[in-house]
């Protein structure tokens, strides 16, 4: 644990910023006028205590909740919301995809989820990073869980380990290794326009189900080749410098909080760096066994099991004292985004950083009135907004706002109705 | 009053209940009798009459109740679309079912039948239109498990590993063969460009000979990684004449032959031991011989001959410390050492650095204790009678890597034939297109037109031009063919005459891979469509070594063992079984052993319930509380009468998948169950009710929990029809031992100890279990063994939800609707001899679910 402590005090400090600082001035000469903004997605798959999270008032003066007494000293940088949830996005654990999708009926036969934000916005902002996107997660089961989706509703894995992110966001390759892989990167182009070319012809051969099917293919070939120009032109500019040693490896699941806070760090080390604008990260507790609570303390069930509490007092101990931990290790990132500067300005003014959930009470399976807390980003913070209870406004409609500030123009997506107006921009 | 009601108002007209009766006698008055007739008549021979809606349905799924969400008014009657052919099925369905109308409400026969029939037909008819026109279904990506073993075959790579560089696939319909959910993106298609390269690179060879491999051998001391006890005596010590050696005195024998090195522990963290100073310098096999005997260890750290043999194994990793780091993988499977001393022969795969250690199997670990922050000292739980199993090695000896048996490597002649290393023809042009031909003839499922071919030969010729070696332009070509639909796509049959996606789907069906020379020279002479090659084909197949993968893979996704190691029991309630990771081991192999019967014994449906025999070892005996057995192969073994084993059912490997690590739930076992095993899924769950967690205390008993269930109507609807399975497993605890009493941590009869592993352990025993219940047709079982009696008098369900399982996993497309009537036909065939699974299998390989188009034109 010794070298997941020194990582954590060293990342965001020592950290030569030339990514940071040269390539924001280098986008466009725009940094001066807007700056470039960037955000963090997070949400955890089993969600909060609600009577713990809400705020009881509404408004500027709301009294900060058990859990937001947590988050007091960012108090003026972030909002709560409630009676915010996805329309038709019920049943259970299955619409944990489409916290950023909101696609209807994940239960429902022939279901398929649709772009989520983070890719809808990187579609629309083109490659200025290195990386368009990272996925990242916690304890994540790969290959069914993911915040990330294509448009035709493919999952975009998460990465959930430490030193492979550090590793594509920083090593460098030696001047013949960068050499190989431009000429890697051409060789893999003329592989796929003879895949592309090849491909075509197949299809002329098939029916109506396999022409859709290979259209998928042919898709992801032309896909591939526009990252690949990208690539290019990315694996010319050199990485930027990190002083810091690759962080720690953390495999062990129920270390829980050690990978968590590793992950937001590497968040931050992602934006920071400016190897990406636009980070998710999804907190896989349904997928978080038996897990370290405080140094000798394990909890007694699996995180899933915990948070199907019945009111049993034992458990609820627990999951406070959990959630307690995820809230100081938010705070920990909101404070550290909001010494970190970048032209004058706090790193947090220019990034949203979304925490939430698509559990309004895993106890109960309930999907509505989802734990919502938007911190950062450039917007008028500080308030507690909210919605209906019993009639819901679609969290969409907050992403349609995000969307907004980030620079996309765009007036709706997935399941909005509007632009959640009661979110200003500062 | 929709059209739709109009239109069914007269064929039921019969059957009104008053208040129907009142409603339509209310449209006569509001149109007047004629124009209602003539509405009726008109809107007749629009829609097609078999999907005409019954009053007594529109009665409430009307557009002002929709009840369910549900208004059969608006329900569109194009049967051509498929998402609206999906819901009128499940109108059908739920009707023929009884389950709607609901209870009360009457539905008069024969107009039941009648509509049923017509609406079936005209699905019938509908899908089999579209099935037709459009093939039964799309063309399906392989997984990745399928593109490894593809790989391996065509590149002679038997060890390759590249499947981690895929993404996992996505589950659809419970298997990693569903073409609808193998997606393709740039994610999934990048990886299989890396996995492509990076599988070539093992292909192909520079070195113009193999490495030589090394020699090393280990006796006395030489045999563990120090020369001290590790984890104290209790758990190893080197011995001299059955007598342990005093530390201080091992410098002294150091290699003395006649010293044993003796094991009393299984390999698990904090324990290590491997071979002082063997790693492998490369990646390979490696062959290991040692001579080693089963010992007891008994009072003042003295060894005798064991009574029993202990199985043990070999684990590949990385050297280190006691903290195990990275991988750890078993590898040169379970050997049983006996009491006398024996040499063993055992080939390993290392990669590169790895070392391997011990690993007895079944022997407790022993328990690291920190006190007060200081180094781990030891504690152990007093020894068995008799004293503690272990083994004692008396030398080893590692050859490797193995060299290949021939130079260049098989694998480097599929890209390059017979050019040697370092390839540099004279002629490259004329030899690359000469290579290239012959790697897509072997790579593609079928043979690839040379208007396709010729834009590889163009992609290598361009590479060429641009300065790149001979070797990496065709790898560049290589590399694109492994990434293109040939390869990674597998087609319907479009026709009799299609035999290559036929045997490419019987290869992929039952061996997870690519076709094999036989299939493919019946494929070229076409006739492996013919009934007696394909039959002798599967045959074939089932008998062959490529069959465990068809196992190992449709049990994993089946019967969810590829979670078995997912949760640890919990070990407050269940002290006995922690670290028992050889029971865990033995289970998996039990069910998979038993699997495999039931295909190649041909055993009959009901198998999957209950039998009269089960697959059991050593450990699996004792769990079980059968007779005691011997070794660690699993064997057949006849059960004693009115036992309740027997069967998928009870195996503990299913137990273990369905239950949790700490507490078992009839109601998750029974929809498990249900849904698996029986086909009879359970509806999903209703939203906003939560879950009906056990009580741990002790103080509760699941079926006091689970009142609500039988006492409320609405829960009961549902829960009758799964529960009482789950109830009647309640004997099972979370790995499948048998109990006849809960445990509880506070309240029942205390029960304290020192668990194998030397911990101290207390947990009570609490309520007794009551595995009595009631079928949803009211039939009572007092236990398993009398509930399965019941589940095995309906093999043709069994047969019929194994047979939707088969389709699903052989053809990627779960059973259509326009299956159904063949499917009927087929466990109709079967009836007589009692539906045996592997004569379903081949009836399935007839059929034209598994055939496609081809079933339909005469071979």
């Amino acid at each position: 644990m010794i070298e997941r402590r020194r990582f954590l005090r060293a990342a965001g400090v020592t950290l030569a910023l030339p990514g940071l600082e040269c390539f924001s001035a280098g986008v466009a000469g725009a940094a001066a006028v807007e700056p470039v903004r960037r955000m963090i997605l997070i949400s955890n798959n089993l969600g909060v205590l609600p009577k713990l999270f809400f705020p009881q008032s509404t408004g500027r003066n709301y009294e900060l909740s058990p859990y937001l007494t947590g988050l007091a000293e960012h108090r003026s940088d972030f909002t709560v919301f409630s009676g915010l949830s996805h329309p038709a996005v019920e049943g259970g654990h299955s619409t944990e995809n489409c916290f950023l999708t909101g696609a209807r009926g994940p239960t429902k036969s022939g279901f398929r989820n649709t772009i989520s934000l983070d890719q809808f916005a990187a579609e629309r902002l083109g490659q200025s990073t290195r990386f368009p996107t990272l996925n990242l997660g916690v304890n994540i089961d790969k290959a069914n869980r993911s915040l990330s989706w294509t448009r035709d509703g493919v999952l975009l894995p998460a990465e959930d380990t430490a030193p492979a992110l550090f590793r594509k966001m920083f090593i460098q390759g030696e001047p013949e290794a960068v050499a190989r892989q431009l000429r890697r990167l051409e060789e893999r182009g003329s592989i796929l326009d003879t895949l592309l070319e090849d491909a075509g012809q197949f299809s002329h051969r098939l029916g109506r189900d396999d022409r859709q099917r290979l259209d998928q293919y042919l898709t992801s070939v032309r896909e591939v080749e526009g990252r690949l120009q990208m690539m290019r032109e990315w694996e010319q500019r050199p990485k930027p410098l990190a002083r810091q040693a690759a962080p720690p490896d953390i495999q062990d699941k129920k270390l829980f909080f050690a990978k968590l806070e590793l992950m937001l760090s590497m968040a931050q080390l992602a934006i920071e760096s400016d190897s990406t604008r636009v980070v998710t990260l999804m907190v896989d507790a349904f997928a978080t066994p038996v897990f370290k609570l405080r140094e000798n303390q394990d909890t007694t069930d699996g995180y899933h099991n915990l948070s199907h509490h019945g009111q049993a007092a034992e458990k609820l101990q627990q999951l406070e004292n959990a959630e307690r931990q995820q809230m100081a290790l938010l705070a920990k990132l909101l404070r550290s985004l909001a010494n970190a500067r970048e032209n004058g300005q706090r790193l947090l003014d220019t990034t949203m950083v979304l925490y939430g959930s698509n559990m309004g009470d895993a106890n109960t399976h309930d999907n509505s009135n989802l734990p919502i807390l938007l911190a950062g980003g450039g917007f008028r913070h500080g308030k507690h907004i909210a919605f209906g209870h019993d009639n819901n406004t679609p969290l969409a409609n907050m992403f349609v706002a995000m969307l907004q500030r980030l620079g996309v123009d765009c007036e709706s997506f997935a399941s909005s109705t509007g632009r959640l107006k009661e979110l200003e921009f500062v | 009053m929709t059209r739709r009601e109009l239109l069914a108002a007269p064929a039921v007209a019969p059957a009104q209940t008053s208040e129907q009766h009142s409603r339509l006698n209310g449209l006569r008055k509001l149109m007047g009798p004629r124009l209602a007739f003539a509405a009726s008549l008109l809107l007749a021979s629009l829609a097609p009459a078999a999907v005409s809606v019954p009053a007594v349905c529109s009665a409430c799924h009307n557009a002002k109740t929709a009840m369910g969400g549900l208004d059969l008014g608006t329900l569109p009657d194009r049967l051509d679309d498929r998402s609206v052919r999906e819901r009128w099925i499940r109108v059908h369905d739920r009707v023929e079912r009884a389950e709607m109308p609901p209870k009360g409400v009457t539905f008069p026969e024969p107009q039941r039948t009648a509509w049923l029939r017509q609406l079936s037909q005209a699905i019938h008819e509908a899908d089999r239109a579209q099935a037709m026109e459009f093939g039964r279904g799309p063309l399906r990506r392989l997984n990745r498990d399928e593109y490894q073993q593809n790989l391996r075959d065509v590149l002679e790579l038997p060890a390759l590993d590249i499947r981690d560089i895929l993404p996992e696939d996505r589950e659809g319909h419970r298997f990693n063969k569903a073409a609808e959910t193998l997606d393709m993106s740039r994610v999934q298609l990048t990886a299989y460009l890396d996995a492509a390269e990076a599988a070539l690179r093992h292909a192909m060879v520079v070195e113009t000979s193999p490495r030589s491999a090394v020699h090393y051998r280990a006796v006395g001391t030489a045999l563990f990684p120090e020369k001290v006890t590790f984890g104290e005596r209790e758990a190893m010590f080197f011995a001299k004449n059955n007598k342990a050696i005093e530390t201080k005195q091992l410098d002294v024998y150091k290699d003395d032959p006649s010293i044993e090195m003796a094991l009393f522990r299984s390999a698990h963290w904090p324990y290590y031991g491997y071979p002082r100073k063997f790693v492998a310098k490369w990646p390979g096999e490696y062959r290991v011989r040692f001579s080693a005997r089963a010992v007891l260890h008994v009072e003042n750290y003295r060894v005798q001959p064991a009574s029993r043999p202990v199985p043990m194994t070999f684990r590949a990793r990385k050297p280190s410390g006691p903290d195990v780091s990275g991988d750890v993988r078993a590898t040169g499977g379970v050997m049983d050492v006996l009491p006398e001393a024996r040499v063993f022969e055992t080939t390993i795969l290392l990669r590169e650095l790895e070392t391997f250690e011990y690993s007895p199997l079944g022997l407790p670990v022993p328990l690291a204790r920190n006190v007060d922050g200081g180094a781990p000292t030891y504690r152990y739980p007093p020894f068995p009678s008799g004293g503690q199993p272990g083994i004692a090695i008396q030398w080893l000896e590692v050859d490797g890597p193995l060299p290949p048996s021939e130079w260049p490597p098989a694998s480097h002649r599929v890209l390059f034939g017979d050019l040697g290393i370092n390839p540099s023809p004279a002629r490259p042009a004329a030899e690359a297109r000469r290579l290239l031909r012959r790697f897509a003839d072997r790579a593609a499922h079928e043979p690839v037109p040379a208007s396709a071919l010729v834009k590889y030969e163009q992609l290598v010729q361009t590479r060429l031009d641009r300065g790149a070696g001979f070797t990496e332009a065709m790898l560049a070509g290589y590399k694109a063919f492994l990434s293109s639909p040939h390869f990674l796509y597998l087609r319907e049959p479009e026709n009799s005459d299609d035999h290559f996606s036929i045997a490419a789907r019987l290869s992929h069906f039952l061996t997870n891979t690519r076709s094999d020379e036989q299939l493919r020279e019946l494929a070229r002479s076409r006739t492996l469509r013919d009934p007696a090659n394909l039959r002798r084909q599967a045959e074939r197949l089932i008998a062959g070594p490529g069959f465990e993968r068809f196992i190992a893979n449709f049990t994993d996704y089946w019967l969810n063992l590829r979670y078995i190691r997912r949760d640890d029991p919990d070990i407050r309630l269940y002290p006995e079984y922690r670290f028992d990771n050889y029971l865990v081991e033995s289970m998996e192999r039990e069910t998979r052993a038993f699997v495999t019967a039931m295909f190649r014994d041909n055993l009959p449906s009901r198998a999957i319930v209950s039998t009269d025999f089960i697959y059991a070892n050593d450990r699996l005996a004792s769990h079980y509380g059968l007779l005691p057995l011997n070794g660690s192969a699993m064997r057949k073994v006849m059960l004693p009468p009115q036992s309740p084993l027997g069967g998928l059912l009870t195996q503990a490997a299913i137990l273990k998948v369905t239950a949790n690590g700490a507490t078992t739930s009839p109601v998750i076992r029974g929809a498990w169950i249900m849904e698996r095993l029986i086909g009879d899924p359970p509806p999903p769950p209703p939203t906003g009710v939560p879950s009906v967690e056990p009580d741990i205390r002790g103080a509760k008993t699941i079926r006091q929990l689970l009142t609500m269930h039988t006492k409320n109507a609405t829960c009961a609807g549902c829960h009758e029809r799964f529960d009482p399975v789950g109830l009647a497993l309640e004997n099972f605890d979370i790995l499948g031992g048998w109990r006849t009493r809960y445990r509880g941590l506070e309240q029942g009869e205390p029960v304290t100890g020192i668990d194998r592993a030397g911990h101290d352990f207390s947990y009570t025993l609490a309520e007794a279990v009551n595995a009595s219940g009631k079928l949803l047709d009211g039939r009572t079982f007092a236990d398993v063994l009398q509930l399965k009696t019941f589940l095995a008098a309906n093999p043709r369900q069994l047969a019929r939800n194994l047979l939707h399982q088969l389709t699903i996993y052989s053809t990627g497309v779960p059973v259509r609707f326009s299956d159904r009537a063949e499917m009927e036909a087929i466990l109709d065939a079967n009836a007589r001899t009692g539906f045996r699974v592997r004569d379903l299998v081949q009836s399935l390989v007839a059929s034209r679910i598994f055939l496609g188009k081809a079933g339909f034109d005469k071979p």
